[in-house]
Order: structure tokens, then C-alpha cells, then sequence
């Protein structure tokens, strides 16, 4: 009677590199409990990260909802550009942010499942 | 408690399988419909690695030894047989429905992550230059997952596409039935050889997770 | 990249894939699902693997305003 269980290599195929997708997706398979890094460098980075992905997650709606607007005409010449700037200034601080707390594009990625849709 | 793990159609036997907690492999029949369950002595508060690998391995031999099967999520246990009759009772139309729909066929599943152009320097650039940008990006974006997406599509009973993540292009799972699983990796194949920029991770075959659920309208 | 690097990231990438089918699709037959753990399964895992580092931070500074406390 098998009593172990272990996933078979499902994998078909792969073109690129995996490391990409693999460490997108890093965090899921250490979800389970794990000890967390009391420095509190990590923890002000792990902060960081939290807030900056969120803040990522919400101009990435804004930017959607603003480019639909756009496609329908319902901007102005002079908000079309007022919006472009504000977007532009916001991802310049971003990277700012992002390079003081060395944190990389990946590392703000959130896969959002079905709320992924509203994107 | 009674963790269910697939409704099946065409098992001839149990596979030589424990289950959850390696509680022993059990079947019954509700509504017509042919269930495999596994009885606990408590109900999991927890998800565990182990539950969520026994379930997997349980849903994975199943389907190697029926000819339509619909996996379960795993989730909440029925704390009687009276509760589990009940809910499959309810369910048993779309049930039937389900396992018609996939019977022959396997899953597979596909994960493209974009290929980010550099951005140009902001500086240089308008704010109605940069929503422009922003428009044919997403539009590019678009485009490529189609090329993508379509020809698979074409080779499958039935597609889904998911949110996923903020920088995917695509991912999605595909209903492939079994006399069209060469062609379909062939395609895979040919697809990654068009487009070697990108990333992409095709798995399967999966059991028909994806395609279990289905709308009461459809 | 070795092979046993090639091969743990193999493994990992079919653990997500595989977790996230069992834990997220699948068909559902019950009234609610309520999954203590893992509601909404893998992929609110990365939000919610930082929103426990945030709850575990809140623990040790209270912790470690208390300890200071008691030493004053």
C-alpha cells in the first residue's frame, strides 16, 4: 500500500528561463510556517515589499482604468497628458523606492488569481 | 468526517492507494453517480503538504484507471453521509454534465510571462506620448497571447483563461482529448521555437481540474 | 544551472502547479467552502506570506517593548 506521496514532473515542456517563473512563485512552496529573519534590515525590506507591491497593484488598475478611458474618448487631450505625467512621476518614485530597498520588479509581483481578472 | 476526492465514471477498482491521513480508500453511490471518498477520524484544520499531496496522488491514479473523472476541490470535509448525499443530490445534473464533458480528455496547462521592453527614459517623453506607449504595449501584449492562445484553443473541447499574475501574458489551461495530445504538444513545441524571447511553461497532463466545475448555463 | 538545480526547479514549478489545481480548481460540492489555511489558496500566497511577516514584526516589537519596559 504506498503511503508516500510525491508529485510526479508534470513539466511538457519549457522554453526561457524557468528561473523566471520559478521564483515568481517562490513564496508559495515556503508558505507553509517558516522562520522569519528577525534583522531588521529584512524586516523593514519585507515591509517594503508588502506596501510597494500594493501601491504596484494599484497604479497598474489606475493606468488600466485610465488607457480605457482613453479608447473611448472620454479623456481630454489636456487630462490624456495630465494622466500620462502623474503615471510617469509615480513609476520614477517607484523605482526609486525599489532600488533603495533593492527589490526587483519579480519581487512586487502579485499573482492575483480570479481578482487577476479585474486587471 | 468524509473527505471526497473525484466522481468517476467507468472504475473498475480501487487503485492500491491510502488517502488523506492514510485513511483507506472508499467508494459510494449517490444520485447515480459514482464517488471516492476516504472517512477521517477529525475534520483538517489545517492544509498540509501531505493532505494536499495524498489528494493529489488519489485524484492522479484515479484517473489513470477510469474513463471520465471529476476532481474534487480539496476542501472541507462532510461530517455524515446524510451531508454528502445531500450535496451531491443537489449537484448531480451538472455533475453528469461535468463528466461527460471530460471523459477522453486531459488537461494541460500553460504559463507565459511577459517579455518586459525596456522602458525608454521617462524623461524624454510627453504624458500623452507615454499613454500612447502604454496603449500599443498593451496591445502588443495582447496580440502575442493571442497567437498564443488561439491555435491551442483550436486543438482543444474547451480552453479557460486565468487572471494570473500582473506581469503574465497568458495562462491558461486547455481540455485536450487524447487523440489530439501529439498535435497538441507538437504546437507547444512549435510555439516555443516562434517565440524564444519568452518564458513559458507548458505542464500535464494534468486530471481535468481546471474543467471540473462547470456553469449551471453553459 | 546543474542538473540538480534544473531538476529541484522542475519539482517546484509542478508543487505550484499541482497545489494551486487541488487547492483552487476542482470541482466544488459542498455548501461553502472553508479552508482554514489556505482560503483562496497559492495564489494569495505571496500578499500572505508578507501579511505574516507583518503580523510576526508587530509580535517581536512588542515583544521587544516589552522586554524593555521591563528592564526600566
Amino acid at each position: 500500500m504506498t503511503t508516500r506521496h510525491e508529485p510526479v514532473d508534470k513539466i511538457l515542456a519549457s522554453g526561457g528561463d524557468l528561473r523566471r517563473i520559478a521564483s515568481e512563485i517562490e513564496q508559495v512552496t515556503s508558505a507553509f510556517p517558516r522562520r522569519i529573519n528577525a534583522d531588521p534590515e529584512q524586516v523593514e525590506r519585507g515591509l517594503a515589499q508588502l506596501v510597494l507591491t500594493l501601491v504596484e497593484l494599484l497604479r497598474q488598475l489606475m493606468e488600466r482604468q485610465a488607457l480605457r478611458r482613453m479608447e473611448q474618448g472620454t479623456l481630454t487631450d489636456d487630462e490624456v497628458e495630465r494622466m500620462g505625467e502623474t503615471f510617469m512621476k509615480l513609476e520614477r518614485r517607484m523605482q526609486d523606492l525599489k532600488n533603495h530597498f533593492d527589490l526587483e520588479d519579480r519581487d512586487l509581483n502579485l499573482n492575483l488569481g480570479p481578482l487577476g481578472d479585474l486587471l | 468526517m468524509i473527505h471526497l476526492y473525484a466522481l468517476v465514471r467507468g472504475l473498475d477498482e480501487l487503485p492500491p492507494l491510502t488517502g488523506v491521513e492514510g485513511a483507506p480508500l472508499e467508494r459510494r453511490q449517490i444520485a447515480g453517480l459514482d464517488l471516492v471518498v476516504s472517512r477521517t477520524g477529525q475534520e483538517l484544520t489545517e492544509v498540509t503538504n501531505e493532505a494536499v499531496m495524498a489528494h493529489a496522488s488519489v485524484v492522479e491514479e484515479l484517473t489513470t484507471r477510469s474513463r471520465a473523472i471529476l476532481p474534487v476541490r480539496f476542501g472541507r470535509a462532510f461530517a455524515s453521509e446524510a451531508e454528502l448525499t445531500a450535496a451531491v443530490g443537489t449537484k448531480a445534473p451538472a455533475l453528469e454534465h461535468g463528466l461527460t464533458r471530460v471523459r477522453g480528455c486531459v488537461e494541460f496547462g500553460l504559463r507565459v510571462l511577459g517579455h518586459e521592453p525596456p522602458r525608454q527614459g521617462s524623461a524624454t517623453l510627453s504624458g500623452a506620448e507615454y499613454m500612447r506607449a502604454r496603449l500599443d504595449e498593451e496591445a502588443e501584449r495582447h496580440r502575442l497571447s493571442e497567437e498564443l492562445h488561439r491555435p491551442l484553443a483550436l486543438l482543444s473541447r474547451a480552453e479557460a483563461r486565468f487572471g494570473g499574475a500582473s506581469g503574465d501574458l497568458l495562462h491558461a489551461a486547455y481540455l485536450v482529448p487524447e487523440e489530439r495530445t501529439v498535435a497538441f504538444r507538437d504546437r507547444i513545441a512549435g510555439l516555443e521555437r516562434l517565440h524564444p524571447e519568452l518564458t513559458m511553461v507548458c505542464t500535464g497532463p494534468w486530471p481535468p481540474y481546471s474543467f471540473a466545475e462547470t456553469r449551471e448555463d453553459a | 544551472m546543474s542538473i540538480r538545480d534544473e531538476q529541484q526547479l522542475r519539482y517546484q514549478v509542478t508543487l505550484v502547479e499541482l497545489v494551486d489545481r487541488v487547492l483552487n480548481k476542482g470541482v466544488v460540492v459542498a455548501g461553502d467552502i472553508t479552508l482554514s489555511v489556505a482560503d483562496g489558496g497559492l495564489v494569495y500566497v505571496g500578499l500572505r506570506v508578507l501579511l505574516s511577516s507583518v503580523a510576526t514584526l508587530e509580535e517581536q516589537r512588542e515583544r521587544a517593548l516589552a522586554a524593555v519596559g521591563a528592564q526600566s
